[in-house]
């Protein structure tokens, strides 16, 4: 049975004095896969979340082939697949495809066939048995793909579904996005992956400012259309590289023989220049994750490392980590002003006696959310109030904080829209420009284009001979040449 | 460019500019309750608003209060401190036994008994956090070993220091240092109880939202994940609020065993429920991250005021209980739908 189209008409919602939603409309055709792209507090998660029956419009409607289209409804036939997988971490993947559908028998249920006919299609048959817990973010995000996949939904919304994937993944991820759409689904996908949208969908919705800001289709879809309706000031990036060009070729970390105890990686050299933002790239298991992390103390290594003139534990200490999701840096019980200046001790906000120094934590967490260019209304207001790339920039100044001399980042740009993701890479410029050190664990090839000096590919824990960005003309060149690093560095 | 940072009102009212708006209307709304409560008793009882009842209440909720402060500190950090009643009652059994049957002057008997709590805090502290087991178990565990040590060191008797048992003597000077420290005084017989209950509200709350270590502890139980990988000192942290905690509910024991003048085995084992109450009315999250002192203060001033209300319109003993119960869900219930209504405005 076909979907019926959804005419969304004059949608507002307002949160407070923040208006998400300004009179919105939107036809969402079935067998259509349909791009929605927009910056960051936008309106597109309200907007979403409004489509999934999670949230009630303060005025306007949504109608199904002439009636209204219900919270009910909604919940039942839209099936949201998140950029951050929302699932049951202690039942196995098998059992996470079932919870919600068991049926009415007392017994306990069993995967029917299809369930694992499902899983096969997702190259998810391997980890059926496996608790999720256990299971790599990869892993996750597929299982709740094959989640709204099992359910009889007929309104598919992806919500940065590929942001963890490996490209195979990505490809196997969006065959699956198309075979919905050919079945006569409403999908929608949105995303900050400019290509993605160009490649996969047949029509492009911009939203700024809570309403449709540009649609494009046919010959206007293209990324370049695409970026220009999201950023308004055009930056000039290649002008920022250039006036690093003239770093010292001095290192400021060195590693060798370091290897990790849970045996990602064994026996590697690698060193970073001071003022230099090295990527390291590799898909989930190459060791490149593990690497960085070894590198804050976070997953345990030893061999000899030295960081300025810091060397072992001392060296460790000289280094801020910051994890790929914001769950695992930011405290949302904490106000944003706090939030900033949490890793700090004294005396830089408290006394010898362990007194805070309420002025001082002001005027620095003020200066903070100026130079990182957090946009936040008032320094106490709670830090979920903030978008996604504004929460991104948080994290990051909160690591910045405490002076380190080397920044280490997962995925720094994960689900950050495109303003913000070049605010973020010119902080890093500008850190590393002051005589330090950036590592980042990255797994899209134009963020590497974009923020890194030099990229090292990860493959089966070995590392690939330095790759200088400088030295590929546009990003196509350096994404062919990751490729045959990584192609190469597996089969060998 | 960043849009300029507007310091609004709310910024003032904290220093270290905490998301202050809940908290206000969380104390303010206790402040209310307890308003309300006191005028529901005065109409029913118009002997109620008197001095001489509102100097019980102060009095009657001191012990209550004090331990409530150190458990904040550990449910603050996300942990949970069961034993704290069985510590109070440890406390007194163990500081009869040392001072009057040991004849260990009070004045090194007081410090040994806070030293026993400051071992039990370790206990707790390091048990969870290096043996990784969940707090809920191991203080689960150490109420009943505490119990069990305070029947083990008292033979199971009770203590009086005005009559110690035959053979013990009690030095005339020392007893009366040792009922000075609650001393009632005025024609409204005041403790000075309530006094020491105050001092330690100011130096928790000192602690908890002025210092290095509040603020810590404060961000450590919003996210301990986070804070483990921002290399703040977790473990240390959360074994330190053990010891606290410890600590401040062998000093209520001392205080009501200077107070009651008796010892007995069972001593504060009943009143571990309610210095929960206490801390959960105050506004504190069992999810960890959110207490404060004042909010302790006012849990206890609320419960003790119902204690008191109750038992003056005498009613029955099951009516304390299931006000107890009722008033403990309800103002956490309350509490949620106002943050709930303030998400739903402020977006």
């Amino acid at each position: 049975m076909r979907a019926v189209a959804i005419a969304i008409r004059a949608l507002r919602k307002n949160y407070g004095n923040t208006r998400a939603l300004d009179g919105l409309d939107l036809d969402l055709i079935p067998g259509e896969v349909l791009g929605i792209a927009g910056p960051n507090g936008a309106g597109k998660s309200t907007l979403m979340r409004i489509l999934a029956g999670e949230e009630r419009q303060d005025t306007g409607e949504l109608r199904a082939g002439g009636t209204v289209f219900s919270r009910a409804e909604a919940a039942r036939l839209v099936a949201v697949v998140h950029q951050e997988p929302q699932l049951f971490p202690n039942l196995t993947v098998a059992e996470n495809l079932l919870v919600g559908r068991e049926g009415g028998n007392v017994m306990r249920p069993a995967s029917p066939a299809s369930d694992r006919a499902l899983m096969e299609a997702l190259g998810l048959g391997p980890y059926a048995a496996r608790p999720l817990a256990d299971c790599t973010l990869a892993v996750q995000q597929r299982t709740e793909i094959a989640r709204a996949l099992a359910r009889d939904a007929k309104v598919f919304l992806f919500d940065e579904p590929n942001s963890a994937l490996t490209d195979e993944e990505s490809d196997e991820l969006f065959r699956e996005i198309h075979k919905l759409a050919d079945a006569g689904n409403i999908v929608i996908l949105v995303t900050h992956r400019l290509g993605d949208l160009v490649e996969h969908t047949a029509r492009v919705v911009v939203v700024r400012d809570g309403r449709i800001a540009a649609e494009l289709q046919g010959e206007a879809l293209t990324e370049e259309a695409i970026a220009r309706m999201l950023v308004l000031e055009e930056h000039r990036h290649e002008a920022a590289r250039g006036a690093r060009e003239g770093r010292a070729e001095t290192a400021l970390v060195r590693a060798h023989g370091w290897t990790h105890r849970g045996g990602a990686f064994a026996d590697v050299s690698l060193t970073v220049a001071r003022g230099e933002i090295l990527a390291l790239m590799g898909v989930e298991g190459s060791g490149a994750r593990e690497l960085l992390r070894s590198l804050a103390g976070v997953d345990p290594a030893q061999g000899e490392i030295a960081v300025a003139e810091a060397t072992g534990r001392a060296a460790i200490a000289l280094t801020a980590y910051v994890p790929a999701t914001r769950q695992l840096s930011l405290y949302t019980n904490l106000s944003v002003g706090d939030n900033l200046l949490v890793r700090l001790a004294r005396p830089d906000i408290a006394d010898g006696m362990g007194t805070l120094r309420p002025a001082r934590m002001r005027t620095l967490a003020a200066d903070f959310s100026r130079r990182f260019l957090v946009k936040t209304r008032t320094l106490t207001q709670g830090i979920r109030s903030l978008s996604g790339g504004n929460q991104q920039k948080v994290a990051i100044a909160q690591a910045l904080a405490a002076r380190p001399r080397l920044l280490l980042l997962e995925e720094p740009t994960r689900g950050v829209d495109i303003g913000a993701r070049r605010e973020i890479y010119r902080l890093l410029e500008a850190y590393a420009g002051e005589g330090n050190g950036v590592v980042m664990y990255c797994t899209e090839v134009p963020e590497m284009f974009e923020a890194a000096d030099r990229v090292i590919v990860v493959s089966d824990g070995r590392l690939s001979a330095p790759l200088a960005v400088a030295d590929h003309p546009h990003v196509e060149a350096l994404a062919t040449e990751v490729t045959r690093l990584e192609r190469h560095g597996r089969a060998s | 460019m960043a849009e300029p940072i507007v310091q609004t009102r709310a910024a003032r009212f904290s220093a270290a500019g905490r998301a202050t708006f809940d908290l206000t209307l969380r104390l303010g709304g206790l402040a209310v309750a307890i308003v309300l409560v006191g005028l529901v008793f005065q109409s029913l009882n118009d002997a109620f608003l008197n001095t001489d009842v509102i100097i019980s209440i102060l009095r009657s909720m001191s012990s209550v209060a004090i331990m409530g402060l150190g458990l904040t500190l550990v449910i603050v950090i996300g942990e949970i401190d069961l034993s704290v009643g069985a510590m109070y009652g440890l406390a007194a059994n163990s500081l009869a036994v040392i001072w009057i049957l040991g004849g260990v002057p009070i004045y090194a008997a007081i410090p040994l008994v806070l030293l026993i709590a400051v071992c039990v805090g370790l206990f707790n502290g390091f048990l969870t956090t290096t043996l990784r087991i969940p707090s809920f178990i191991v203080t689960l565990g150490s109420y009943n070993l505490l119990y069990g040590l305070s029947l083990y060191v008292t033979h199971a008797s009770t203590f009086n220091p005005n009559y110690p048992p035959e053979g013990f003597t009690v030095d005339d000077g020392q007893l009366a240092f040792f009922v000075n420290l609650t001393k009632q005084f005025g024609a409204h017989q005041f403790s000075v109880e309530v006094f020491w209950m105050l001092a330690l509200t100011l130096v928790v709350g000192f602690l908890l939202h002025r210092s290095l270590f509040g603020f810590r502890l404060i961000a450590i139980g919003g996210n301990p994940v986070a804070a483990q990988l921002a290399r703040l000192p977790v473990r240390r942290y959360k074994i330190v609020a053990f010891v606290l905690s410890a600590v401040i509910a062998a000093i209520a024991g001392i205080l009501d065993f200077s107070f009651i003048q008796t010892s007995q085995p069972d001593l504060g084992l009943s009143q571990t429920f309610p210095v929960f109450a206490a801390v959960i009315i105050g506004g504190a999250s069992l999810a960890g991250g959110k207490g404060t002192a004042i909010g302790t203060l006012g849990g206890a001033l609320l419960l003790a005021e119902l204690q008191i209300g109750l038992a003056l319109l005498s009613p029955g003993p099951h009516a304390q209980q299931i006000f107890l119960g009722a008033v403990t869900i309800g103002a956490v219930a309350l509490d949620l739908s106002l943050t709930r209504l303030r998400a739903r405005r402020a977006g």
